[in-house]
């Protein structure tokens, strides 16, 4: 019998559908994978499963019985999270951090030699090397992070949740992971494996669920799938067409890079060229360089070398401030903590950028500020009851749409999105869609980032493909999915 | 692998405080006569025993990533409050301890309306300590407390335990009382994890809204008890007796956190602040410099500190 289950678990935030009956099972001595694009609610089921917020309606089930975590402290003796972000404590010992909240004490006085010996006869379970007497912040970060997942372990949970672990490993600390867990599955636990390597993920998981849109597409079993089949199911297409077209005349150059090399960002050496009118995609896996790119074109990056150009001068930038001043302009990943001012009023966060158009002897010139802010409103179709709306309690699409909003000036000439659509729905990817065929319809140029094929395929003129810091492919209408996708994966 | 050079860069970064107090006292010694002699560094010490005493229940909040402006004001009350209950007849020993509990009172009253409310301490003990002013000219009617104290309960300011002045000794104990809290009790480590990753700390079960109180209430307790010493030192009372500890205590807590421990606050730290606030105070009064000369050399100091912790916990992040 499974030891926890959901049942038709769904979870709605204001404007986006997070999860949407989604049914999952996890087994005793059983590895279960899932996978899935970025904002396809993988960690909106964690955070479920672990007690950081409750479903909106659905069932979590444990050894068949509902049951309601209300804290992850409540789930942390059953449920146990190794998070992508390490959380430990830094000028902490290994030891303390092992321990934290689970101390003996005698008297309120640590006993720490006890400790240390049960610390140690743990460690020696786990064939791992981390020397625990050393403060957390001096070991590497691998180090750290084995530290935070044996934090986890030591509390003994029936079903571990392991949320990309890999990331900072090492390929020798990968592989004592992956030991590791091969020990959970022996031992009885069951293991949930949240990885964007897909390769890691055939290697040890038993069953492999897909995740679209917060709904399964599939369970598979490890062995009857490959990795293209399981990229073909993450990305597949949807079958609505919200695909607007905007003719835009094509023009010359807005933006072109030659051999452009951003050491620090991993970026070696790639040359494109953005034209007036165009909307050209960036196609790529997660962590292929694409927002990497964008960000140290647009933000600067030390040690960056090549030849950038914007309408025909050179372009040089170090800040985003000096990409703002020279007309390029970016709507980030993360509108949340990037794109916008949350705790702010939709006026503020529209006005921002061009506070300085409205504003003489350093006073804000309120009247003209706000019919500039009202005219973006009308403009970019933003949903709000009035401009002192917080943005933080307004929509996921509406937020976007804010977060393109303020970019509403005169001179900019390059625009970059990335991901503008993920997790907003439908009815405001079209509105988004319509917005950037507007922008290129001005003479801008378009930068749009993408993990979705299907819409890069409908909206692009262009498809650049990136892999491991390069551009390896190039494509132009008419588009085979199937070609770009075999360029993303091969 | 770490370089050589960078060892002695952490090596400097790390003991620069203590340095620092080394290299001040050399100079004070060179060219300050007077200032090596014994009773002259006995006297540094019963100068900082108050301040020292005071600033270890601020470091507390410190330790638990809040702040209290509160202290100064609890400590005035309660030393008027103490001497107040004598003049009317209770005995020493219970006085003592209501104006420790009214202390306590202080600190958990704010650190309710921190964690459970959600008001920021900076600005929940503004207003607490602007209460406790208040509730003392309520108390004195802006008249201080002259008259005869009992002598039991003047020795815990003026006494002697053997060669060593009464509130020399106290202040030993009290900071060696608090690192031993911090650095070996279960609370200590809790009062830690709170304030360097409360959202982990919370995560791991530790209840960061019960040390964050505690750590108010011990601020206020230290003050209170400060405010006590302060009277049986002085022998009377004064309703603005202890305001001059707020930026003193600050200065101490905040060199504090250059000594040892990369950037946090810690009580031994926080007494070797003191001690530097008190050779600085001695060393240019000794000097004949003027009030204000040593306020300037002090906040100077302060900056040069804070940016030396800045810089490194800014290297921290960066590796």
């Amino acid at each position: 019998m499974a030891v926890l289950r959901t049942s038709s678990l769904v979870k709605r935030f204001p404007g986006v559908l997070a999860l949407d009956r989604f049914d999952i099972e996890f087994e005793a001595g059983r590895i279960h994978a899932l996978v899935g694009e970025n904002g396809a609610g993988k960690s909106t089921l964690v955070k479920i499963l672990s007690g950081v917020y409750p479903p909106t309606s659905g069932q979590v089930l444990w050894e068949g019985s509902p049951v309601r975590f209300d804290s992850p402290r409540d789930a942390g003796g059953r449920v146990g999270v190794v998070h992508q972000e390490r959380e430990l404590i830094p000028h902490f010992t290994g030891y303390e951090n092992l321990f934290l909240g689970l101390e003996h004490s005698s008297f309120g006085f640590l006993k720490k030699r006890r400790m240390e010996e049960e610390a140690l006869k743990f460690l020696g379970r786990y064939r791992m090397n981390v020397d625990l007497s050393l403060p957390a912040y001096r070991l590497s970060s691998g180090q750290q992070a084995m530290l935070a997942i044996l934090k986890v372990l030591f509390r003994d949970p029936r079903v571990v949740i392991f949320d990309e672990p890999t990331a900072p490993l090492s390929v020798a600390e990968c592989e004592v992971l992956f030991s590791l867990i091969r020990d959970l599955k022996e031992n009885g636990r069951a293991v949930l494996y949240i990885s964007h390597r897909l390769s890691e993920v055939l290697r040890i998981a038993d069953r492999i669920t897909v995740m679209r849109n917060g709904c399964k597409v599939a369970t598979v079993s490890g062995s009857e799938v490959d990795e293209d089949g399981l990229i073909r199911l993450m990305i597949a297409k949807d079958l609505e067409n919200q695909y607007p077209k905007f003719p835009a005349a094509i023009g010359e150059n807005v933006f072109a890079a030659q051999d452009y090399r951003a050491p620090g960002a991993g970026i070696h050496g790639v040359s494109f060229s953005i034209r007036a009118g165009e909307i050209v995609g960036f196609a790529g896996l997660v962590g292929s360089g694409r927002t990497e790119l964008a960000k140290s074109v647009f933000a600067g990056s030390r040690g960056s070398q090549g030849k950038l150009t914007l309408s025909g001068k050179n372009f040089r930038s170090k800040s985003a401030r000096d990409s703002i001043d020279q007309g390029v302009v970016m709507i980030p990943e993360n509108r949340r903590e990037e794109g916008l001012v949350a705790e702010m009023d939709v006026g503020s966060n529209l006005i921002f950028p061009k506070l300085d158009l409205y504003t003489r002897l350093g006073f804000v010139n309120k009247k003209k500020a706000q019919a500039a802010a009202e005219n973006a409103v009308e403009k970019y179709g933003i949903k709000a009851f009035g401009l002192s709306q917080l943005v933080r309690t307004l929509s996921g699409g509406n937020q976007q749409k804010v977060s393109v909003g303020k970019w509403d000036l005169a001179q900019a000439k390059l625009w970059i999105f990335d991901e503008p659509t993920q997790g907003i729905d439908v009815d405001a990817k079209t509105e988004i869609y319509s917005i950037m065929g507007r922008v290129a319809g001005a003479g801008s140029g378009v930068w749009f980032i993408s993990s979705e094929l299907r819409e890069l395929t409908s909206i692009a003129d262009r498809i650049y493909v990136m892999k491991e810091g390069r551009i390896t492919a190039e494509y132009s209408r008419p588009y085979d999915g199937e070609r770009i996708l075999d360029s993303m994966i091969l | 692998m770490e370089s050589s050079k960078e060892k002695i860069r952490g090596v400097f970064s790390r003991f620069g405080t203590i340095l620092a107090l080394v290299v001040l006292s050399g100079v004070f010694l060179l060219f300050i006569p007077g200032f090596a002699r014994m009773r002259n560094l006995l006297n540094i010490f019963y100068q900082i025993a108050l301040l020292a005493v005071i600033s270890e229940g601020f470091t507390m909040c410190l330790i638990v990533g809040e702040l209290d402006l509160s202290f100064p004001s609890v400590a005035s009350l309660s030393g008027a409050l103490v001497a107040g209950l004598i003049f009317g007849g209770m005995h020493p020993v219970p006085a003592v301890f209501v104006c420790l509990g009214v202390g306590m009172a202080f600190g958990i009253a704010a650190g309710i309306l921190v964690t459970k409310i959600g008001i920021p301490s900076l600005i929940t003990t503004l207003a607490s300590g602007i209460i406790a002013g208040g509730m003392v000219y309520m108390y004195t009617k802006g008249v201080s407390f002259y008259g005869k104290m009992p002598e039991g309960f003047l020795l815990l300011g003026r006494g002697y335990v053997g060669p060593i002045p009464s509130l020399i000794a106290i202040m030993l104990i009290v900071v060696a009382v608090a690192q031993i809290f911090v650095s070996c009790t279960r609370a200590g480590k809790y009062m830690q994890a709170t304030g360097a990753n409360s959202t982990a700390s919370r995560l791991a079960g530790v209840d960061t809204d019960f040390y964050k109180i505690l750590a108010l209430s011990l601020s206020g307790l230290g003050a209170a008890f400060t405010g006590i010493l302060l009277t049986a030192k002085l022998g009377s009372a004064n309703p603005e007796g202890a305001a001059g500890f707020m930026m003193d205590a600050f200065a101490s807590a905040l060199l504090g956190m250059t000594v040892l421990s990369r950037g946090r606050a810690n009580p031994f730290g926080t007494f070797i602040g003191a001690l530097m606030i008190g050779i600085i105070n001695n060393g240019m009064t000794l000097a004949g410099a003027p009030y204000y000369q040593q306020d300037i050399t002090k906040g100077v100091i302060i900056i040069f500190s804070v940016a030396l912790t800045s810089l490194q916990s800014k290297r921290l992040a960066g590796g």
